[in-house]
């Protein structure tokens, strides 16, 4: 065998009281696509910001093409021909497509940018994606998954040998996933060598070769060939004990019942044209679309963030008026687990408590306006037992929770205002298998309690697992709803037909 | 390259513009056309390039997302350790002028650096500096007025005129064209600006922010030392209240301009038409013969107005946005052929 790409050899990082990597081994071939696989907090992001230079070790070595190197930041990475597609979103909000493409290595000539070359470059890279965008657009007016997108172009631009790819996917379609799949083979024909980090092992499958597997900042897999380990074996060395096969329970809506929530041929500031849909207590309605199919915006209508310019929003039979969240949520019992935990979801500044209280603090609080603060723990202690949040104390800040954790503390935040209806936003973006399941069971109960759900979700597989009826948006309209019959290859073919039935011919 | 404005922004000059102009004209009514007399035009141009010069001084340190409150000290100590350079020590006017440029680069490069190192909030490292410095000011002149007439030559400099304009304010405008070239030809520009739009995407592409901030806060002093040098070259003589009311104006000029608070931003052209109208309120006043306190009071009002202004400005074009998009999409359901046409529309 040939000179690995990359090789790192015994990686240790310590954080105060936590041993993030702990003697870790990976070693990338060129023409190989590798799958890094752990469940949240394995170590995984930690490793990939010690091959880009964003973070030193404390021990260990790092050989790129043989020649050992060590990178103190991450410009020093991307000359060595490693790039990558950090976990979290980094652009320059200010710039436009082209200059946040090419920004590690701005194109420049007799010493002053060239802006010809910047736009004609950031062309070259977003063509290789098949990112149909005017590379001149300013990034503040991209969608997340569109952002993505450009990162992942960014990765391309300069001569990459190793890519390192953490959960690309994540927030892209599964017709945009298919783009990137492409490219990424097309680099491993080329001889690159590619880490790639999901969660979705379906993806994995279908397109790596080779896998390691990081548990609590160990390698309990190193470098072995997946076609060897089946998907019930890695998720046992995953999670490290083995975990039941996912059962689905039965489900039955009582279609006698009127809807809670209804729209009716619904216009929006947001540009929605025509939407009509219905949600019944206990029914779990999926929303589902490509990127930019307007779901997040159609959501935001319902909360009155953006206003209904035609059409009507009937809550419980009677047309509402929501004007904003708070509107929505104490009068019409409307509550929404937003897509982006981290930016709009928690305080990670503020404890246990205090983020998931904040929304009782008006039912809590006494003549005064004072909220007591054991009120407010016992509610709060009740919501952390049924969700099992795993915290050490209420005290503990959010920020220093796991992905799934935040995720089960912004959900607690909804249910402790006692809701009727939630609008549940990607629930399960970067998050692993075994919590993965833990939402769904809760999902299902919070239906069975009566809840009416609107289930926002770009991953297929969960749709078809999770809503009763799937509501499929194309282009800010509604293009369709089916039945789900949970049967995965036939749902998939009726969603993918109804938006391409849609689309506009060119 | 062409110059592309975004929309917003274009639509902010042209309102800086109809002020300028408005305001002119009725200063020139009131004034019965003196106004636009030659002598009193020559010193408004005259008095234009400090405003000029610390707007961009304080926008400089605007785009790394921090703020210098010590531009007036810096411009303020500059002319005054040259003043009594050349007065009290007998040193060539000239080598006063450049002392002006290098305190001030000291001072601001001594800033950032501060602010680099300590991890202290701009703020209150600026705010400090202000003070040590405003102290040394005071140290070196105490309650004299050290005369023009020590430094003729730097002085006619400051009285000269080129193409009819006088030289310090067309210095001032070629200061504002190499900042904003400076800003979107040269990486060190597009790092200062990316590491004040977002520090971690900044370090992820290999910019130091270190780095920003310590040039934008060295800049920043090093034009607010420009703007020292301007008043000891132009006014009649120098004393302790040179800079002292430079603060309101140098965060005036920048936020009526249209540069986000927030970091990543930059409007070179914006910056300089407001402090044209930075300049008219001071005319005006001059003219009025009101309190300078009154002056305080409009422009401070005027940068909440623009802040304000801005917000809501913001609000209206997404919504606007949104219409649009709707109109496609309501098209596509009720006429599929028609939808083309419509989204053309909306692209305009």
């Amino acid at each position: 065998m040939s000179t690995p790409i990359l090789q790192a050899r015994n990686v240790t990082k310590t954080y105060p009281g936590v041993k993030a990597l702990d003697n870790v081994n990976l070693t990338l071939a060129g023409g190989e696509i590798h799958a890094l696989l752990g469940e949240n907090g394995a170590g995984k992001s930690t490793l990939i910001k010690y091959l880009t230079g964003v973070h030193t070790a404390d021990s260990g070595s790092l050989l790129i093409s043989g020649a050992e190197q060590t990178f103190s930041n991450p410009s020093e990475s991307t000359e060595a021909g490693v790039g990558v597609v950090h976990q979290e979103r980094n652009v320059i909000r200010e710039f436009t497509v082209a200059e946040n493409i090419v920004l590690s290595r701005t194109p420049k000539k007799f010493g002053f940018i060239d802006w010809k070359k910047v736009n004609s470059e950031a062309s070259r890279c977003l063509a290789m994606l098949d990112f149909d965008i005017d590379p001149s657009t300013p990034i503040s007016k991209l969608s997340s998954a569109q952002i993505q997108l450009v990162e992942i172009a960014r990765a391309l631009y300069t001569d990459t040998k190793v890519l390192l790819l953490d959960e690309p996917t994540a927030s892209i379609s599964d017709a945009e996933a298919a783009k990137l799949f492409k490219v990424i083979h097309r680099l491993k024909d080329d001889g690159a060598a590619i880490l790639f980090v999901s969660h979705k092992l379906d993806e994995v499958y279908a397109h790596c070769d080779t896998v390691t597997v990081l548990r609590d900042g160990k390698t309990v897999l190193s470098d072995a060939a997946l076609a060897d380990h089946p998907h019930d074996e890695i998720v046992n060395i995953m999670v490290g004990r083995s975990l039941a096969s996912l059962v689905t329970p039965e489900r039955s809506v009582n279609t006698a019942v009127d809807p809670v929530l209804e729209l009716r041929n619904v216009t929006t500031t947001a540009g929605h044209g025509g939407i009509s849909l219905d949600v019944r207590p206990g029914e779990i309605l999926g929303l589902y679309g490509l990127v930019g199919a307007g779901r997040t915006e159609l959501a935001h209508a319902i909360l009155g963030r953006e206003r209904i310019t035609e059409g009507e929003l009937l809550v419980n039979g009677k047309p509402a008026k929501i004007r904003s969240v708070k509107d929505a949520l104490h009068d019409y019992g409307i509550g929404y687990v937003t897509e982006s935990r981290k930016e709009e979801g928690v305080f990670l500044d503020a404890n246990i408590t205090r983020n998931i209280a904040a929304t009782t603090w008006g039912k809590l609080a006494g003549p005064l306006g004072v909220v007591k603060v054991s009120d407010e723990r016992a509610l709060v202690e009740k919501y952390v037992q049924e969700l099992g949040i795993r915290i050490s104390s209420q005290d503990q800040l959010a920020g220093q929770l796991s992905g799934g954790n935040q995720q089960k503390v912004s959900l607690a935040k909804w249910l402790a205002a006692d809701p009727k209806i939630l609008i549940i936003d990607e629930p399960t973006i970067g998050i692993d298998v075994r919590t993965k399941r833990s939402f769904y069971e809760l999902i299902w109960g919070l239906a069975d309690q009566g809840l009416a759900i609107l289930l926002i979700s770009s991953d297929l597989a969960e749709m078809i697992t999770l809503a009763d009826r799937i509501a499929v948006m194309d282009s800010f309209t509604l293009a369709g709803t089916v039945e789900n019959t949970r049967h995965y290859d036939s749902m998939s073919q009726d969603v993918i037909r109804l938006i391409h039935a849609k689309a506009p011919s060119h | 390259m062409k110059l592309k404005l975004p929309a917003s922004l274009g639509s902010q000059y042209l309102v800086l513009l109809a002020t300028i102009v408005i305001g002119a004209v009725v200063l020139g009514i009131s004034s019965g056309g003196n106004f636009f007399g030659p002598v009193s035009m020559q010193t408004f141009f005259q008095f234009l390039a400090v405003p000029i010069l610390i707007g961009l001084a304080q926008m400089i340190t605007l785009a790394v997302g921090q703020l210098n409150l010590a531009i007036g000290a810096i411009g303020g100590v500059s002319a005054c350790l040259a003043a009594v350079m050349v007065a009290d020590w007998g040193f060539n006017p000239w080598l006063g002028a450049l002392v002006c440029l290098v305190v001030g680069a000291v001072a601001g490069l001594a800033n950032g650096i501060l602010v680099v190192v300590t991890k202290i909030n701009g703020f209150i490292v600026t705010l400090a500096t202000m003070t040590v410095l405003l102290g040394v000011q005071y140290a070196l002149v105490n309650t004299r007025t050290i005369s023009a007439d020590n430094w003729k030559p730097v002085a006619a400099l400051g009285k000269a005129s080129v193409l009819g304009l006088p030289a310090i304010f067309v210095i001032a405008i070629v200061v504002a064209v190499l900042v904003g070239l400076a800003f979107k030809y040269t990486t060190t520009g597009r790092h200062l600006l990316a590491s004040g739009d977002n520090e971690h995407a900044a370090t992820l592409a290999g910019i130091s922010n270190d780095r920003s901030l310590t040039i934008a806060h060295g800049a920043s002093g090093l034009i607010a030392g420009f703007a020292g040098f301007v008043s000891f070259a132009s006014l009649p003589g120098v004393n302790q209240s040179v800079g002292g009311d430079w603060l309101l104006s140098s965060f005036a000029a920048p936020i009526i301009g249209g540069v986000s608070l927030t970091g990543g931003t930059v409007a070179v052209f914006g910056t300089v038409l407001a402090a044209f109208v930075v300049r008219l309120v001071d005319s005006a006043r001059a003219e009025f013969q009101l309190a300078p306190a009154w002056v305080n009071l409009v422009i401070g009002a005027v940068i909440l107005g623009t802040v304000a202004l801005g917000r809501l400005r913001e609000n209206r074009e997404s919504t606007k946005a949104g219409m649009l998009r709707a109109r496609v999409a309501t098209h596509r359901i009720n006429a599929p052929h028609m939808a083309e046409t419509a989204a053309k529309e909306a692209s305009l």
